[in-house]
């Protein structure tokens, strides 16, 4: 009785969990209504009992794909930068918080644009992505989807349902997780204009430079001896993994990318530059991009790469 | 995308399922029947293991021999039974479709439709017999089934065989408290809601061939009102019952226990029938004097109008539709298609009166030109016997002394029946006797009718009751004498002892219980005792179980303390029940092991091992100190122990919350070493 005051209690705290009947489980309630009609028909007590025996078992199915997802969390969902035109894939963390393996947990996505409103379109729309065949008891899993980003900068994964038809495929139960988590989406890289000479009209960027300057290059997996400045101990933080920062002297080409370069609208522009950047990446050249709230000195490596197209993805934003 | 076909797996669970719930149908319906559906099921089959083509495509061969197949199905069901519709031929459709719908499975959809159809498979079956081991055989039957539902949401096989058989077995457990409210409470409606085909109730036709062929008219089996010789000697190879009969106080002898059935009065000098004169619709006449027998009837349905009874019901029984004819048959103005219930009180001393001067001239006739050698006979006789008794006695004493057989199976006789059975053959059944006595009693202008209906029974000594089946089958004669009424003669009372001891008594062994234990008495009476208690335990369950109906539901209602029960009540409790049922079940279906219990029961488990090394721990003794002493004494299990003692510490005392399974399967495989 408690556990029941317990429950009633906790009502307004846990997310909705929604069940219907799906295709099946109507086209069964119609089978059983005509097998009914039959024992009626021939007053069979048995016929009866079966019929009865199966209304009772739809009650029960509905309650284990309840239960199926009742306790599954959406943990965290965590996605590497795409370029806007490619699809994030989103890594989706579930916590099966119950002391019981569920199988069969789907995970569908809003559609970006679900045309049609009506008073139930927050049920509907959802696309589904994927499908965890088994989560065991008080333990994650990991399931990758896909979300088409339509705007450059974070773009959060949103709205995600989490259903199952599990055990018997008569119902189906659904619950929706609103996700913070966000994807960084940068600037979808074209444009028609050549990368910006960097030896042509580049005397200031030569003389701005200090020769023998070290630039950060990168990060190699620690090594003893390495000295202990080097060691990138934020990166330690983020994934448990030693790392040493690495410096070179640029003895590359070197590149401005200019926001005044580019032409015509912003987004233009910041294709443009992207565009840009990538290329000028490719060449190993050592990059400076100036915007015009911000600019970023040269450097080289994927990390700087990031830095600069980050800044692209968020300009404005 | 991935494709929406159903898994070999799922297939092969559905294949097995279907055919178990096919299978008792193999037994009654027509061999074609069922070699189309295990075509279906083998084609099937065949394609998951062996690559065997499917039919696919409109024009395609296999396509082409499937659509064949469906049209033989057809004609056949045509051939066999006429139409689709009726109880038997529907049936017979249903199992043959179904086979070949299991070749063309291609998606979810075909899937999910073929197992519904699957659970109706099985409701057909209990339009057969509702026995108890059917319903047992028809439990599995639907745990398969539903194990097949959940093979098709299981696709890529995360649960064994076995998880899912336990996983079905476990929902229908908890569906049963639920199964239990509306079994009782769901009002029932008195059937039938539209016609019901001929067929719908008794055994099929096909496959009781040696009986349905000796029935005239629609009975399916027992008692006919109609009475040709050579019917009743084949009627007694039947063990089923006729109906159970429970007296209120004591059984009376043996040679009592006349059920009346038919009562026939004309012949056409072969066979002998019930005449159709509205007269006889009149009440009879009689007087009685003792309180008589209170009794109950469990009558098994037999499609007929007779409410057997003992001797002179003299109190009609409660049932609604009962009336009593002016030759005392007790009837029901509609056919007893299912089993019921009665409630009678019969006297057996009392004196049968005559109201209708016709009736004792119907009784006196006999087809003109017929049986000459016994008509001769008899007024030879009656030249010398004036008196009806001594006449009578003359003819009994005839019987019993001439070379007179009493036999279950006679000869075939031809011509003159009458004539070549006391003249020639003189080997005969009840019948015979009752037939022969009627025809010398009406040539010496004696009234006489035959009476059908069943003699004795036995008791059932589990359940107290009086069980008389189709093998107690039997007819006598009554006289008219003028000072009496009309009186009981039973002429095979002359010839045999049956009438003293009992159907069962004069049986051979080996038409009583199975040839193979019929030499053995410890053996045959273990097989009577089984039968006994089988046959009790049946009872009960025809009484409280099949026979469960609105009637017996408002009774239950009334038994409740519940005022004027009806439907609508009753839809009341059933709601509250049902509420009920909603908010308990899911405590059930929800509640969970604690992982705690779990996890002290393995390691429990662990201990109990070491104890087989003389281990034990003792109460003070923490698991790690344990352990450590476990790994000293058993180094060569060190790692087992160290392992197993740690995950327990962690699991128990860490704030560490992963799966007890592996803790599980370590504990396992520990209790596994040999020391």
């Amino acid at each position: 009785m408690q556990a029941v005051l317990k429950r009633l209690s906790n009502f307004g705290d846990k997310p909705r969990i929604y069940i219907l009947p799906t295709k099946f489980g109507y086209l069964l309630a119609f089978i059983l209504f005509v097998m009914l009609l039959g024992a009626i028909n021939y007053s069979n007590s048995m016929a009866h009992l079966l019929v009865f025996l199966l209304v009772s078992l739809c009650h029960i199915a509905m309650l284990y794909t309840h239960k199926n997802i009742a306790k599954i969390k959406l943990k965290y969902a965590s996605a590497e930068p795409v370029f806007m035109g490619e699809s994030a894939q989103f890594n989706v963390v579930l916590d099966n918080q119950s002391d019981n393996d569920v199988y069969q947990v789907k995970l569908a996505l809003k559609k970006a644009s679900s045309a049609k409103q009506s008073w139930f379109s927050f049920l509907s729309g959802f696309e589904n992505k994927n499908t965890l065949p088994h989560i065991q008891a008080r333990q994650t899993a990991t399931a990758t989807v896909q979300r088409k980003p339509i705007k450059r900068g974070y773009q959060a994964l949103g709205k995600v349902r989490i259903s199952s038809h599990f055990p018997l495929g008569l119902f189906v139960s659904w619950t929706q997780f609103d996700s913070s988590d966000t994807v960084l989406v940068y600037p979808r890289p074209i444009g028609e204009l050549p990368l910006p000479s960097s030896l042509g009209d580049g005397e200031q960027s030569i003389s701005s430079s200090s020769p023998g300057h070290d630039d950060f290059a990168g990060f190699k997996k620690y090594r003893s001896g390495d000295p202990h400045h080097a060691i990138a101990w934020k990166s330690l933080a983020k994934n448990d993994v030693l790392r040493t920062k690495q410096f070179t002297t640029a003895q590359n080409q070197r590149c401005i990318i200019r926001w005044e370069d580019a032409q015509g609208y912003t987004e233009v522009r910041l294709s443009q530059l992207c565009k840009w950047l990538v290329e000028a990446d490719k060449q190993q050249c050592s990059i400076r991009l100036e915007l015009p709230k911000q600019i970023i000195d040269f450097g080289v490596g994927q990390q700087h790469l990031q830095s600069c197209l980050t800044a692209l993805a968020l300009y404005e934003n | 995308m991935k494709t929406n076909a159903p898994s070999s797996t799922s297939l092969i669970w559905l294949i097995a399922a279907l055919f178990l719930a096919a299978m008792p149908h193999f037994f009654y319906q027509p061999i074609w029947v069922s070699i189309i559906f295990v075509f279906g099921l083998v084609w099937r089959s065949s394609n998951i293991f062996f690559g065997f083509p499917l039919p696919k495509g409109n024009f395609d061969l296999m396509r082409v021999i499937q659509l064949s197949v469906g049209i033989i199905a057809i004609v056949c069901l045509f051939v066999t039974y006429g139409s689709t519709i009726g109880r038997d031929a529907g049936v017979a459709f249903l199992i043959t479709m179904l086979g070949l719908k299991v070749t063309e499975i291609k998606n979810h959809r075909d899937y999910y439709l073929t197992t519904f159809l699957g659970y109706f498979v099985v409701i057909t079956n209990f339009f057969f017999t509702q026995s108890m081991l059917m319903v047992m055989l028809m439990f599995v039957v639907v745990i398969v089934m539903t194990a097949c539902l959940i093979s098709i949401n299981n696709p890529s096989n995360q649960l064994s065989a076995k998880k899912m058989t336990q996983l079905s077995s476990k929902m229908l457990v908890q569906a049963v408290p639920m199964m239990l409210v509306l079994f009782v409470l769901f009002p029932r409606i008195p059937g039938p809601l539209w016609g019901l085909p001929e067929d719908a109730h008794g055994t099929s036709p096909t496959g009781d061939f040696d009986r349905s062929s000796l029935l005239t008219d629609t009975a399916i089996t027992g008692i006919n009102n109609k009475m040709k010789l050579g019917h009743i000697s084949r009627l007694i190879q039947s063990n089923e019952v006729a109906f159970r009969v429970q007296f209120e106080d004591e059984i009376p002898a043996s040679e009592d226990l006349y059920w009346r059935g038919p009562v026939l009065w004309e012949t056409d000098g072969n066979s002998w029938f019930e005449p159709d004169y509205e007269i006889l619709e009149k009440r009879p006449k009689y007087y009685y004097s003792d309180e008589g027998y209170n009794y109950q009837v469990v009558l098994e349905p037999h499609n007929q109008h007779w409410l057997f009874a003992l001797d002179l019901p003299s109190k009609l029984p409660d049932y609604s539709d009962a009336y009593l004819t002016n030759d005392v048959q007790l009837k029901s103005r509609t056919p007893i298609n299912q089993r019921i219930l009665y409630k009678v009180n019969s006297t057996t001393d009392y004196f049968l009166d005559n109201n209708v001067n016709f009736l004792l001239k119907l009784a006196s006739n006999l087809p003109k030109g017929q049986h000459p050698k016994t008509v001769q006979l008899a007024s030879e006789w009656r030249s010398f016997l004036p008196n009806d008794e001594d006449y009578i006695e003359h003819v009994l004493t005839y019987f019993n002394q001439q070379e007179f057989y009493y036999t279950l199976t006679p000869p075939k006789l031809s011509g003159d029946v009458i004539d070549q059975f006391l003249f020639e053959s003189k080997r005969g059944f009840c019948e015979h006797y009752s037939a022969s006595f009627t025809v010398l009693m009406r040539a010496a202008g004696i009234p006489t009718r035959i009476v059908a209906g069943y003699q004795g029974g036995e008791i059932n000594p589990v359940s107290g009751d009086l069980v008389v089946r189709q093998r107690d089958a039997h007819a006598w004669t009554e006289v008219w004498l003028d000072d009496k009424g009309w009186t009981r003669v039973d002429p095979t009372a002359a010839v045999s002892a049956r009438i003293e001891s009992g159907m069962n008594e004069i049986m051979p062994p080996e038409m009583r219980s199975p040839a193979l234990i019929a030499q053995n008495d410890f053996l045959r009476e273990l097989w009577q005792n089984i039968e006994h208690n089988w046959d009790a335990l049946d009872s009960l369950w025809d009484l409280w179980v099949l026979s469960y109906s609105s009637k017996l539901q408002l009774a239950l209602l009334a038994k409740l303390g519940i005022d004027n029960p009806n439907w609508q009540k009753l839809a009341w409790l059933m709601g509250a029940f049902i509420f009920a049922v909603l908010i308990i079940m899911p405590l059930f279906v929800f509640s969970q092991r604690k992982p705690e219990d779990l996890l002290t029961k393995n390691y429990q488990l662990f201990c109990d091992k070491l104890k087989q090394a003389s281990l034990l721990r003792s109460k003070h003794e923490g698991p790690l100190m344990f352990g450590e002493r476990a790994m000293k004494t058993l180094p060569q299990h060190a790692q087992a122990i160290e392992d197993i003692t740690t995950m327990y510490i962690n699991l128990k005392y860490g704030k560490q919350s992963y799966p007890i399974d592996a803790f599980e399967q370590a504990v396992k495989k520990f209790k596994q070493v040999r020391f």
